[in-house]
């Protein structure tokens, strides 16, 4: 997958950053909406050749 | 007259049973359309053997003989008790159900056990058979698979047909069974407005179709306006809302036009051409000449003989027309304001539109749609963009584009990719995004209604030697309302002291902004050691069960941070 190129930076790293971990979580993500994606295009047959072989977007991509 | 006879499909070749011949159907109540695959994958639209592209969904009989399409509907005039029109939306449902409104003109449905059905005289002799619903769709299909047939060289076995967003699952199934007694097997039934973005999609290259953007589908046809908001996110279409306004569509304008018309032609004759008969004439040349009004800025109609004997020429111009038909423009402003409001979205958060359907073509009405969002927003219409493709054929080529993605799949492998374990998804609620720049602002890296499991890699660059933070966030998005103070055009103010008199002078305008911002923080990763001009590349990967994986590194390097956010417990 190609990525997304953003033009601002990233801010720095503030100085009072203390932890010994350089990954901190905060919270979960909220949750989720169960709706219906439409079974047409290309991209949606990707899909599901994924979830019917319950393969990743890694193994996917080989 | 010699009719319009069924072409003749070519004599049945040895073909060897593998070979799969698929086009796309586009079902209007008032129209149909036929579409194909090039084998360098474009989609192309079939003229059938009158030279018709839009072939009006109207059957007629003459004795033995059946007419199909443009001749079926100039038979609305003479013969419009043998003449069936307006009838997709009667399939698959009960007689108790249908609106028969528009079937007031040509064969009234009668109510035969509950199936909406028609007394036809289909014999060389006074016989009257009763058709059912299912039999009139069939031949229907028939005679669309055979002008297929007929322009391919080869015999059509299949094909994917478009339906409205509200057919429901009892209609599908009639329509699958009819085309089936027609001997043409359904691959898939897919909704008008997918379609219509897959006409647009298959433009773009892959890259462009995964950008992620709210597009709304505006499909103005003949007895009714449908619209949708469709949510497309790496290339996958989520219908976010609908809105359908029955008894909102071309038939309208017609009408303004034969009120018109009639209008005229009695104050010039004290007659009031409003008869049966002549205001049926008068219905046929009105839409031609609303058709050349979407063309040039004035349009003439001409009816030999149209009342008592008088005959009508008379010239309309483009502007007065849309004086008229302003009630029914502004009905189809509000619905597709309507189908926004219903996907909890504000016009601004509107991306994209596409026009669809054989009304769209109207200047007026695209412009006036075009007039509510921002100029950013591409109107595909042929009024508002050079490019755009004619809305009188995304549906059918749509179809045809599905076809040709799925022409090599079995029967199961269909079923199986269309069955609610494959394609009902959770959603994102919110926008999923980091912090940048020197005023931290949200910036989005995946938007809300993204299905799960979902990637994004997004690129920073870095512009000093030291450390960054990628603070993962979700997002909000608000509608800022600033006024802003414009001063008339020319009319610079002398003395800015007496301020209060002066206001007069100023224009006061509402400008409404989209704005993302930090709804709640998420995650944080610390980058130790980047380097001036290096890159820093995040990936987020989010599961079906809202588990966030993130992943950052200095591309190049070996410096990189992974972290892992378990899903809320509970959740999806
Ligand atoms: N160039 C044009 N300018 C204005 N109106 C047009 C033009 N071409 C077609 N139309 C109108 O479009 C309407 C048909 O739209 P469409 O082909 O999308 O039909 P449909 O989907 O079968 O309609 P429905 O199911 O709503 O009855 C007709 O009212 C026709 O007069
Ligand atoms: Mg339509």
């Amino acid at each position: 997958m190609a990525s997304v190129k953003i033009s601002k930076p990233l801010p720095a790293l503030p100085a009072d950053w203390n932890s010994e971990s350089s990954f901190i979580v905060h919270a979960p993500l909220s949750p989720a909406v169960h709706r219906n994606l439409s079974p047409a295009g290309p991209h949606f047959l990707a899909h599901a050749r994924r979830k019917r072989h319950s393969r990743t977007f890694s193994e996917d991509d080989r | 007259m010699s009719g319009n006879p069924s072409p003749s499909p070519p004599p049945d070749p040895e073909i060897d049973d593998d070979t799969k011949t698929v086009i796309g159907i586009a079902f209007g109540n008032t129209t149909s359309s036929i579409a194909y695959t090039t084998p360098d994958g474009k989609a192309e639209v079939i003229a059938n053997e009158e030279g018709d592209r839009q072939i009006p969904t109207v059957l007629s009989w003459v004795g033995s003989e059946e007419y199909h399409g443009t001749q079926a509907k100039s038979h609305l005039v003479r013969n419009s008790k043998n003449t069936v029109a307006y009838f997709r939306d009667f399939l698959g449902k009960k007689y108790s159900e249908i609106d028969p409104t528009n079937s007031h003109n040509s064969a009234h449905p009668v109510d035969i056990d509950g199936v909406p059905s028609f007394n036809l005289q289909q014999g060389d002799d006074e016989t009257v058979s009763t058709v059912s619903i299912n039999e009139i769709t069939t031949r229907h299909l028939i005679r669309l698979k055979d002008s297929a047939s007929d322009f391919l060289g080869r015999r059509v076995t299949g094909a994917v047909i478009t339906v409205p967003t509200d057919f429901s699952d009892t209609q599908k199934e009639a329509l699958v069974a009819a085309a089936k007694a027609g001997e043409l097997e359904v691959l898939q039934i897919i909704h008008e407005p997918v379609a219509a973005v897959l006409a647009y999609a298959a433009r773009q290259t892959p890259e462009e179709q995964g950008v992620d953007k709210n597009i709304l589908v505006a499909d103005l046809g003949g007895t009714r306006c449908d619209a949708a908001v469709v949510a497309s996110r790496g290339g996958m279409y989520t219908i976010l809302a609908t809105a359908h306004d029955y008894g909102l569509g071309g038939l309208k304008l017609d009408e303004v036009l034969v009120d018109h018309f009639s209008k005229e032609f009695i104050k010039k004759h004290k007659v009031d051409p409003r008869s049966e008969r002549s205001l049926a004439k008068l219905r046929l040349e009105a839409e031609g000449t609303k058709r050349t009004l979407s063309l040039g800025t004035s349009a003439t109609i001409s009816i030999e003989s149209l009342a008592d004997g008088y005959d009508f020429h008379s010239t309309v111009n483009r502007l007065r027309y849309e004086l008229s038909a302003k009630k029914v423009f502004d009905q189809i402003v509000s619905l597709v304001e309507n189908v926004v409001k219903k996907a909890e979205l504000d016009l601004l958060d509107i991306g994209e539109v596409i026009l669809s359907g054989g009304t769209s073509h109207t200047p007026k009405i695209a412009s006036r749609i075009a007039a509510l969002f921002p100029e950013s927003v591409t109107v595909n219409a042929p009024a508002t963009l050079a490019t755009a493709l004619n809305p009188s054929e995304l549906s059918a080529r749509g179809a045809a584009i599905q076809a040709s993605l799925i022409v090599e799949f079995d029967q199961e492998d269909i079923e199986q990719s269309t069955h609610p374990a494959v394609t009902v998804a959770p959603h994102l609620s919110h926008p999923i995004g980091v912090v940048i720049g020197e005023d931290n602002s949200f910036h989005t890296i995946l938007e809300a209604q993204t299905a799960v499991p979902a990637r994004r890699i997004a690129q920073f660059d870095v512009q000093a030697d030291g450390d960054v933070i990628v603070r993962i966030c979700e997002g909000i998005r608000e509608i800022v309302v600033e006024k802003v103070e414009r001063q008339v055009n020319g009319e610079k103010d002398e003395d800015d002291s007496e301020d209060e008199e002066d206001e007069e002078d100023e224009e006061e305008e509402e400008e409404r902004n989209r704005v993302l911002k930090v709804h709640k923080v998420i995650a944080e990763a610390a980058i130790r050691g980047a380097k001036k001009g290096g890159k820093v590349e995040v990936t987020i990967n989010v599961s079906s069960d809202l588990g966030l994986n993130v992943a950052a590194r200095v591309v190049g390097t070996q410096i990189g941070v992974r972290g892992e956010v378990s899903p809320e417990a509970g959740s999806a």
